[in-house]
């Protein structure tokens, strides 16, 4: 009998190239797999283009013994994508008894220098934990993600150390069953860069690509602008 | 004076009609114009977050479809309603889906408000929100989350005014209709 425990990692981003939401998860993946983890990486945003897709999410979901869930912020909390699978998780576990012991911990990075902003997105994971008989294990909140644009972390160089470090803090209460300690948390937390240089940065990124685009002075278009 | 309400209702989770009803009724008699989207059955994409709709068609989402009729719809009304089952104390995916196409209604460039990162403003106005959520029985714990999260949209919108409420399916029409009247008072919708 296989007794390995199955981690199974949904990554929540609708980008087509690697994201920063699968880098991380990605990464935590790595540190569970060499103490015996089995390891799955579904993507909602795949799973929300059929019924098909969407059912083997809901299986893979109901094999694991632990799920990871890797989202960006939007709009203040989960993107549709995400939303919609945990619907569906929850729509099918209403339909089903004797759940396997499951636990849930959720990633969340978003695009504003400042962690906290993640905070009402994880609240909603812990109330989806809560209503649905997942074992709450913990939230990590990441800000600048920008900085990382969805590299592998140890192409990121020393702004991820931080993010590596409470990888490495909670994969090994992961890997003992147990809630994720307020130092992984924190290590998240952790600005990756000077907000300043982030803002300034990504001010010249926006600029520089819209220029590339051929549309530097437009900008500030108001396309909807209502006439009057 | 117009109103568009967001419908996040999901096929097989609706928004009561004693809801939907107060909120129409009061606004009429207010003489407001409302018109309503019911999200589900609109074709609208999921947004893919490729930002084109600030570096490559700056202000309009690259997929043309009734995304884009929301994002105009709510920059161009006065009062902007989401209706929606409350789901895990967020919204339905429905609303979801729609309310992720209109960051093309905001700047990619930043601003500091209260101390936090938000983005500028693309438009000199923006419409006062209400939101309205429905649940088959109380709970406190999602109402907070609900509520909270309104704030935090409120101020990446850039909203005057904004007010959520969390309605339990079987509440009593009176009830509904007092605590609608009290709400859209509290932000200036109505007399």
């Amino acid at each position: 009998m296989n007794t390995a425990k199955r981690v199974l990692l949904l990554v929540g981003s609708a980008k087509q190239q690697t994201s920063t939401s699968e880098a991380i998860g990605t990464c935590l993946l790595e540190r569970l797999h060499p103490a015996g983890f089995e390891t799955e990486t579904l993507f909602t945003h795949k799973a929300s283009r059929s019924d098909e897709a969407m059912a083997e999410l809901i299986a893979a979901v109901a094999r694991a013994d632990l799920i990871v869930l890797a989202f960006p912020l939007y709009v203040d909390c989960l993107p549709y994508t995400v939303i919609n699978a945990l619907e569906h998780i929850r729509d099918s576990r209403r339909s089903t008894t004797n759940h396997k012991d499951q636990s849930l911990l959720c990633i969340v990075n978003c695009g504003f220098p400042e962690a906290h902003q993640n905070e009402t997105a994880l609240a909603i994971c812990r109330q989806f934990a809560r209503e649905t008989g997942f074992t709450w294990s913990g939230g990590l909140a990441l800000g600048a993600g920008g900085v990382i644009h969805g590299r592998p972390l140890r192409e990121v160089g020393g702004a991820a150390r931080n993010v590596m470090a409470s990888l490495d803090v909670t994969a090994d209460a992961l890997i003992r069953s147990e809630q994720i300690p307020k130092r992984a948390v924190d290590l998240m937390a952790r600005p990756l860069v000077w907000k300043w240089v982030y803002l300034w940065y990504g001010s010249r990124g926006w600029r520089r690509v819209a220029k590339r685009n051929g549309v530097l002075k437009a900008l500030g278009s108001r396309p909807y602008q209502k006439l009057i | 004076m117009n109103a568009v309400i967001l419908d996040g209702s999901l096929e097989n989770n609706k928004v009561p009609d004693t809801v939907r009803a107060a909120l129409t009724d009061e606004l009429a008699a207010d003489g407001w114009t409302v018109d309503t989207m019911v999200l589900r059955d609109l074709n609208i994409a999921y947004c893919v977050g490729c930002f084109e709709c600030w570096v490559k068609t700056p202000g309009m989402c690259r997929f043309n479809d009734d995304g884009r009729e929301v994002a105009r719809r709510f920059i161009q009304s006065d009062l902007v309603v989401f209706l929606t089952p409350v789901s895990f104390g967020g919204y339905s995916s429905a609303l979801k889906r729609g309310l992720d196409r209109i960051i093309c209604l905001i700047s990619p460039f930043f601003k500091q408000v209260r101390g936090e990162t938000h983005h500028r403003l693309r438009y000199n106005s923006y419409p006062r929100v209400l939101a309205l959520g429905t649940m088959p029985e109380a709970d406190p714990e999602s109402e907070r989350i609900f509520c909270r999260l309104v704030e935090r949209n409120a101020i990446n919108v850039h909203s005057p005014g904004h007010a959520a409420d969390v309605f339990v399916d079987n509440e009593e029409t009176a009830a509904v209709r007092h605590r609608m009247h009290a709400m859209l008072d509290r932000i200036g919708v109505v007399s």
